[in-house]
């Protein structure tokens, strides 16, 4: 899970798995999929709760959502 | 299995200090902060950075990660408002940073894996302020929240 200069320099990367190109992406759409409330809310001082209730249970389907999965 | 009260406390009490100091509670400082028994704080802990989802460095009652930060050094040096005191967990919880920070410039800098040459972000709440090169990538080779026990090793 990590940064790197462009996608060349990612796809040159020792640890790049073609099973899982979906998981390259450039830092805006990364920067917006880590925008979702379950990081926003995490200043909250009842996050914990907050995770567990119907607005945390909808954040994290919609993230999940977004993630990369490993081709099938 | 902590109440959710507890929970509550627990986690804003080490992500307060994490914010504010890059370092987090050992759990007998947190025992102390929220008045409850140490076995009960070092299990709330485990509990913590099994849902958060963090790690513990392995074998040790040590905090080596909160996301998004580590307490352990990582390459993802983080600076806010000009000072640099923080880890990221990775370099994609890098940029969910600023949402614990706001108002605040946040500086994300980190050597690429390919060839070591410098990455460097800036973001200010919504905004990437600027990134240098232009055309920075993510990239993770694992599931997002993937298998627990592979955690601190990818």
């Amino acid at each position: 899970m990590n940064l790197f200069r462009s996608e060349e320099h990612a796809r040159n990367w020792g640890g790049f798995d073609d099973s899982m190109s979906s998981g390259l992406k450039p830092l805006a759409e990364w920067a917006d999929i880590f925008s979702n409330p379950f990081f926003r809310e995490r200043g909250r001082r009842d996050y914990i709760s907050w995770t567990r209730s119907d607005a945390g249970r909808d954040a994290f389907i919609a993230l999940r959502e977004r993630l990369p999965r490993r081709d099938a | 299995m902590a109440d959710i009260e507890l929970l509550d406390r627990g986690y804003t009490a080490i992500m307060e200090q994490v914010v504010s100091t890059g370092t987090a509670p050992h759990f007998t400082e947190l025992a102390h902060e929220l008045g409850i028994e140490l076995d009960e704080a070092n299990d709330l802990v485990h509990e913590l950075v099994a849902s958060t989802p963090g790690w513990m460095h392995p074998g040790t009652d040590y905090l080596a990660s909160f996301p998004p930060f580590n307490l352990q050094p990582t390459h993802y040096r983080v600076t806010v408002d000009g000072e640099q005191r923080w880890f990221a967990q990775c370099g994609l919880e890098a940029t969910a940073i600023r949402w614990l920070v706001p108002g605040s410039t946040v500086q994300i800098e980190a050597p690429c894996l390919c060839c070591a040459e410098p990455i460097v972000v800036k973001m200010c709440d919504e905004e990437i302020i600027s990134a240098d090169p232009a055309d920075v990538v993510g990239y993770t080779s694992a599931e997002v929240g993937g298998d627990p026990s592979t955690r601190p090793f990818r």
